[in-house]
């Protein structure tokens, strides 16, 4: 029996008391560290929650559903404009805002995904492509958005006000991945679909309006989150928050970390931002980021498909046997 | 009657898969389709179960028309498949398998757990519940096929070749599952190769040769049946029976 | 009127040359079933090829064109191993990986460009340039028709390839259904790594005219792999013929859009158009596409 142990652990293993002590430890140390840290470092750890919440929305669709959204940056965007609109020309407070920015992305994505989420991968990959890169063309060309010189939000320079409540959001992301993607029929469904879409149909899931709300919650979650930036960096234009970038970024962390899996987008966006912030401070400014992007996101489809939790999973904590499972994990 | 086909055809490119295809099926008996590679009779299961559209003909299931009916819909009805090549949901446990299908009557995870248990257990597989599908062994995954086509309680199973590449130690133990099913009124068609199967388990076999059924009747008519002999079973055959 | 014709004639010739774009890339996810992100980002490395030979070695660059073509063939076939270890069916959900793969390969085309060439935009010449045919009201930029040419050309050499030639044939067959023929001897491998390569060849080699007709800079991949897209979308995937007309539509939308609504509402046009088709006929316009 004992060969089979891998074999029987089950695909969703229930966290032990282990995992929630460590999980309460780390709730606990980011609850107080901005009275550690200094400003730089706050910054820093602010805008890892950010995007440990962007890749995770991407996972939702991408990594659970196996369906590549490869313009999810606009959703960002939109929710930054959206709330930047709401507050500057309608007068709204900023939590009305933010919610509003959610459901108008979230509107995006369902309409964007009603005729693409019936054909193949490839399709939704291209629409949401171009649909990344025509929402950049029109920010630039509206009047409401302040087209290419941009927007200026009222200014509220409070950085652990923000550190808060990106902390506040990305916990709620989780939290609902965790609910609703790791413990519910939801999460199964989709799960079923991502890998064996016909043999779901044959259960009957209905496998177009599933993939359809996994792509709007894809899509609310960026949308919140790009009005929390908004409100925290004050000047928003078409390239800091519709720049492809964003979705690069979302892609490699969601990837480099563990696509489908609840802790792999995090520990990818931890990577990913330290290792930027990194390059920014010794190179400043620069496309050079592009490149490690580009090579990072090949390197893990050619090498290490299942991502650092991949490779954390395969019984680290045992000396003798690690090596060797690593080893089956990275691909030669 | 459950089902019926009424002049069914779907031609891919030049090359007519099901040609005017009539068939029914009597509630609580066994259906046998037998003929050779590219007959047509995984086709025929596709449009049944609404997987590819059709060309023309009409599929009434229970009196209902489910001709332009949606996957998930027609598998709503009470319409359970099994594929020919097991399509599992492979990052996931048999017993999370089969709770996708029992998803489709709850939403509660403790129910469709409860009901997943015991289909896992009709079949054979509840020692296996926890394994990693890719895990199993094909005969554990031919039952998978089978546990998340019955998890949908189904009135109508459709079987597709679910004994090819089974010892025959495991083919009589599939014959003696699939019997048990039947008894319990399930209606089902199954396409097999294995005529020892098709003989010892269905009450009526039609015979498909390039997408036209050729013969309908009783397994012994069905083997003594001049034309099916030629198209399909082989002078070899006979001489054997 | 004349402007209608003008634009309807500026169109015309520009949808030659998207044409030679569009239909690499959907013979490309015709045989491998995976959309190349990169398509633009080989039209860019082939603009930049281009004025780099012809900086250092001068001379009209049209004659670089088959050098150019052999160039890109032969990244094209360096990089097919790594595209097929991604798409291989050894591993979990192939497709996926494919996708992702081209989307970091795109990435890093881009990034290596702006990293060495920075944000400048650079400009060919070549004696055509400047010169212009003259037909009662309308005028026809030589440099455009050459373009025009150039893809018609390419087109029918591409076609005579794949219809007339046995190899050919065989990467249709491919095309249309891959476990067909692996099962019936074609090594797949093989036909994807010759589709690429000439794919890579013909895209980089329209680098250099699309170069000269516009401007080369290290971001322009992006314009050229919306274009691809829209024009496989328009054509059905992975249907060559339809390529024809989708790529001589887009070029009249492209260029309607840009008279008579403003040239930045180019990409809302275009993406207006492609949701439609996705809408209502997700085949292609021809519903010819797989």
């Amino acid at each position: 029996m004992k060969s089979l142990k891998n074999a029987q652990t089950p695909a969703h293993s229930s966290p032990s008391f282990l995992r929630w002590g460590l999980l309460g430890l780390v709730l606990l140390i980011s609850l107080l560290l901005p009275w550690t840290l200094s400003p730089l470092w706050i910054r820093i750890a602010t805008e890892v929650l950010m995007w440990a919440g962007l890749a995770q929305s991407w996972n939702i669709i991408g990594g659970y559903t196996g369906y590549l959204s490869f313009g999810h940056g606009a959703f960002f965007g939109v929710g930054a404009y959206i709330t930047g609109i709401t507050m500057l020309h309608l007068g709204l407070p900023f939590g009305l805002g933010l919610l509003i920015s959610g459901m108008a992305a979230a509107l995006m994505a369902v309409i964007i995904g009603y005729p693409t989420l019936r054909l193949r991968g490839a399709y939704f990959a291209i629409a949401t492509w171009a649909f990344g890169e025509m929402i950049r063309q029109i920010a630039t060309i509206l009047e409401i958005t302040g087209g290419a010189f941009g927007m200026q939000l009222p200014a509220y320079l409070n950085l652990p006000f923000f550190y808060y409540l990106f902390l506040l959001m990305t916990g709620l992301i989780y939290l609902t991945i965790y609910l609703l993607l790791e413990r519910s029929p939801f999460g199964y469904k989709l799960l079923a679909i991502r890998e064996h879409e016909e043999a779901a149909e044959m259960v009957g899931v209905d496998t177009v309006m599933i993939k359809i709300k996994a792509f709007g919650l894809s899509a609310f979650f960026p949308g919140v989150l790009g009005g929390i930036y908004a409100y925290w960096v004050t000047y928003i234009h078409p390239d800091s928050v519709l720049g492809a970038v964003i979705t690069d970024f979302m892609v490699v962390m969601a990837f480099l970390g563990g696509i489908g899996s609840l802790w792999g987008p995090f520990l990818g966006a931890g990577v990913v931002q330290l290792v930027n912030r990194y390059l920014w401070l010794v190179w400043g400014e620069g496309t050079f980021y592009l490149i490690v992007i580009g090579a990072a996101i090949c390197a893990v489809v050619l090498f290490i498909p299942s991502g650092i939790i991949g490779l954390l999973e395969s019984q680290i904590f045992q000396p003798r046997t690690a090596w060797k499972e690593i080893r089956k994990k990275v691909k030669w | 009657m459950l089902l019926e086909s009424r002049d069914l055809t779907k031609a891919f490119g030049g090359l007519v898969a099901v040609n005017q295809l009539s068939m029914t099926v009597e509630k609580g008996t066994v259906l046998g389709i037998i003929g050779p590679n590219g007959s047509g009779k995984t086709t025929f299961f596709n449009l049944i179960t609404g997987m590819i559209p059709s060309d023309s003909g009409k599929v009434i299931f229970n009196g209902e028309d489910i001709t332009k009916l949606r996957p998930h819909r027609i598998a709503r009805l009470g319409v359970g498949r099994t594929f020919q090549i097991p399509a599992p949901f492979s990052k996931m446990t048999v017993l999370e398998n089969v709770m996708v299908s029992s998803f489709i009557h709850t939403s509660s995870m403790k129910i469709a757990k409860k009901k997943a248990w015991e289909v896992l257990e009709k079949v054979g597989l509840d020692e296996k519940a926890d394994f990693q599908v890719l895990n199993v062994t094909l005969e554990d995954r031919k039952r998978l096929e089978l546990a998340k086509a019955l998890a949908i309680e189904p009135s109508l199973l459709l079987l597709d070749e679910v004994m090819s590449g089974l010892t025959p130690v495991e083919v009589k133990s599939a014959i003696h599952l699939i019997r048990q099913m039947h008894r319990q009124g399930l209606t089902i068609i199954i396409v097999e190769h294995v005529m020892d199967v098709i003989l010892s388990l269905c009450d009526r076999v039609a015979v498909l040769d390039y997408g036209r059924k050729i013969a309908e009747g009783t397994p012994q008519q069905i083997v003594n049946h001049p034309e099916v002999i030629r198209a399909y079973l082989g002078e070899r055959y006979r001489a054997r029976s | 009127m004349e402007l209608f014709l003008q634009t309807l004639i500026d169109g015309l010739l520009i949808g030659g040359l998207i044409i030679v774009v569009g239909i690499g890339f959907s013979l490309c996810f015709g045989v491998m079933h995976i959309v190349d992100f990169a398509v633009g980002e080989w039209v860019m490395l082939g603009a930049f090829t281009g004025f780099l030979l012809v900086s250092y070695f001068g001379q009209d660059p049209m004659i670089y064109l088959p050098v150019l073509f052999i160039i890109f063939f032969v990244l094209g076939w360096a990089i097919y191993p790594l595209i097929y270890r991604a798409i291989s069916g050894k591993r979990h959900n192939p497709v996926l990986m494919g996708l992702v793969f081209t989307f970091g390969l795109s990435i890093l085309a881009k990034g290596g460009a702006l990293s060495i060439w920075g944000y400048h935009i650079q400009s060919i010449t070549t004696w055509l340039s400047g010169k212009s045919l003259a037909l009662g009201p309308i005028t026809i930029p030589a440099l455009r028709f050459s373009g025009f040419l150039f893809g018609i050309l390419i087109t029918l050499l591409l076609m005579f390839f794949l219809y007339k030639t046995k190899l050919g044939i065989t990467i249709r067959a491919t095309a249309q259904d891959r476990e067909m023929a692996s099962l019936l001897g074609t090594d797949v491998r093989k036909v994807g790594a010759l589709v690429y390569s000439l794919y890579a060849g013909v895209t980089g080699m329209s680098g250099i005219l699309i170069g000269a007709l516009f401007s080369i800079h290290a971001a322009m991949g992006v314009k050229y792999c919306t274009l691809a897209f829209f024009v496989v979308v328009l054509a059905g995937m992975g249907y060559i013929p339809g390529v024809i007309i989708a790529g001589l539509i887009l070029g009249l939308l492209q260029s309607f859009v840009g008279v008579y609504v403003g040239g930045r509402y180019n990409l809302v046009a275009l993406f207006m158009v492609m949701y439609g088709v996705l809408l209502i006929t997700p085949k292609g316009i021809l519903r010819r596409g797989i």
